[in-house]
């Protein structure tokens, strides 16, 4: 067995059944102890389970019964996903103690598919509150270099699938947390339109702008977590009541003829980035372009803009979700968390309103400027991962995040690794294309991942 | 930056919220009010803004599923 399978590779390895399910789930939890002791990525190892998990599937492939391309496939939830009878904690101590009754509807989906649960990630303290070091768990490390941050909040999948402990996870994004540890660990994530996947049983941040979506290491392996993931639940309120495509069908049609909008004020004004993303960026345009897409430029309003809606209506609907407890367990929060939710407490009714009337102009901006383009390119973070700071402060205030505009939008993203820079930090990229239009987003990434060679590079700490 | 409101200002808005900070804690927060301070301006641009700028968010009622017999 390669050390370091990709899904569609372990599901191929399977099929053939040169390999099975109980060797391959062994193969994480050997990675899992030896690595993550250094890393920790997962809150809760749940080996007993996966274990079984991979005797039935080896059952199923033993009688020609397979469920599909995840049967047997070892992969991890962010602590945020409920799961029966399995802690749950948002990483924080409030959850401590906290079993769900009921899996979250996307664990529920993957675990009908036939994933090994290996067992819950960790993210910043309710998607939000980190990273930090006064929680009751220590904040998952990057393993590029452990003394750097993941990005969160979808920290411990990041993490774990760079490091190669599991073949894929979940991950939620309310204002980046799925893109973000994407850039800084150097995999791929994506966020769906808001609705494609349910986020029923998804402890929330907010109600307006949270997402679920997973994380792995390939395009490809994402087009096929997002299949199972996806689709319409009666259980959430937001969730689309729209039929769910093929994700891999078209997946190598290439890019020839796509009309793909660089957004160069975004990473060359509002928020510059550093050289190495700049590099990456460009290199994307001439690649893309190479492959006979057509690049124009396109200017959308400001990161800023979309910040402040963002950022304020992520804090005050989380206040108005932790408000109980901001009352009476006010010292079990971190404190990142308990600083964000105190802006939230200070946001009037009247700026909450002024900020959703703000949100539907920059929905219909984007959709104006996007009416002659199929996708739009830019950063998926300004740098790599910075080093972890003795007293974190969070992302900063003044400058806002390449992420935010599309969970503003709810329009699906993705960011993928486009290559490395300082100290062999790994440097994101970041496309959107117009709501539930996932498969032509996925089309071209899988386009540029495979047109480069940066998915041959693995963390030197995980090649031991 | 420096934040237009001062910081008894900003300990009187916490205390209306109904919350309870540290002196530590709500001078952490205020380093950043600020910030909070410039987002709110933003939102509040173009203004004015059109009377009939609607929010993002508006509840679409769902007709009834048809009844046997209606």
């Amino acid at each position: 067995m390669t050390p370091f399978p990709s899904i569609a590779e372990a599901a191929r390895q399977l099929a053939s059944k040169a390999i099975s399910p109980v060797e391959l789930t062994r193969h994480c939890l050997d990675r899992i102890g030896k690595l993550d002791p250094a890393i920790n990525a997962f809150l809760l190892q749940t080996p007993e389970r996966a274990l079984a998990d991979a005797k039935a599937a080896e059952a199923r492939f033993m009688k020609g019964a397979s469920l599909g391309p995840l049967d047997g496939i070892p992969i991890a939830h962010k602590d945020l996903y409920n799961t029966a009878g399995i802690r749950t904690t948002a990483h924080s101590r409030l959850l401590a103690d906290n079993v769900p009754t009921e899996d979250a509807t996307t664990v529920a989906k993957l675990a009908a598919a036939g994933t090994v649960m290996l067992g819950k990630l960790a993210t910043h303290e309710f998607a939000i509150g980190g990273p930090g070091f006064d929680l009751a768990w220590p904040p998952a490390r990057n393993p590029w270099n452990r003394e750097h941050v993941t990005s969160g909040s979808s920290s411990g999948t990041g993490a774990a699938v760079a490091a190669g402990m599991i073949l894929g996870g979940t991950g939620s994004d309310t204002g980046g947390s799925i893109r973000g540890p994407a850039a800084f660990c150097g995999v791929a994530g994506i966020k769906p339109t808001y609705g494609r996947c349910s986020r029923a049983g998804v402890l929330p941040l907010t109600y307006s702008m949270d997402h679920t979506g997973p994380l792995a290491w390939t395009v490809e392996d994402c087009a096929l977590l997002l299949q199972e993931m996806a689709g319409h639940d009666p259980a959430d309120p937001a969730s689309a009541d729209r039929p769910v495509p093929s994700f891999t069908a078209d997946l190598r049609k290439g890019v020839a003829g796509l009309r793909i909008g660089l957004v160069r004020h975004f990473h060359e004004t509002d928020q510059k980035v550093n050289p190495a993303v700049q590099t990456a960026i460009d290199q994307a345009v001439a690649l893309y372009r190479a492959q006979g897409a057509e690049i124009r430029e396109v200017t959308l309003p400001s990161l800023f803009e979309f910040q402040a809606c963002g950022f304020l209506i992520l804090v005050t609907e989380a206040f108005a979700l932790h408000e109980p407890w901001m009352q009476t367990r006010r010292s079990e929060y971190g404190r990142l968390m308990l600083g964000r939710m105190t802006y939230g407490a200070l946001i009037s009714g009247a700026d909450y309103v002024q900020a959703l009337r703000r949100r539907r102009e920059l929905c219909t901006a984007v959709t104006t400027a996007m009416a002659d383009l199929d996708l739009l390119l830019t950063a998926g973070a300004a740098t790599e991962a910075p080093p972890f700071e003795p007293e974190p402060t969070g992302p900063e205030l003044d400058k806002p995040g390449f992420t935010f505009p599309f969970n503003v939008t709810g329009q699906p993203a993705m960011t993928i690794c486009g290559g490395f820079g300082e100290g062999g930090l790994p440097v994101g990229i970041q496309l959107a294309a117009k709501p539930f239009e996932e498969a032509l987003l996925l089309r071209a990434c899988h386009a540029y991942e495979a047109a480069t060679d940066w998915r041959g590079r693995r963390p030197a700490m995980a090649q031991g | 930056m420096q934040a237009n409101t001062t910081p008894e200002d900003f300990a009187a808005l916490i205390r209306r919220a109904g919350i309870t900070l540290s002196a530590a804690q709500t001078a952490e927060a205020y380093a950043g009010w600020a910030y909070i301070e410039q987002m709110l301006v933003r939102l509040r641009s173009p203004s004015p803004r059109p009377r009939e700028a609607e929010p993002a968010h508006i509840f679409v009622p769902q007709a009834p599923a048809p009844e046997a017999g209606r």
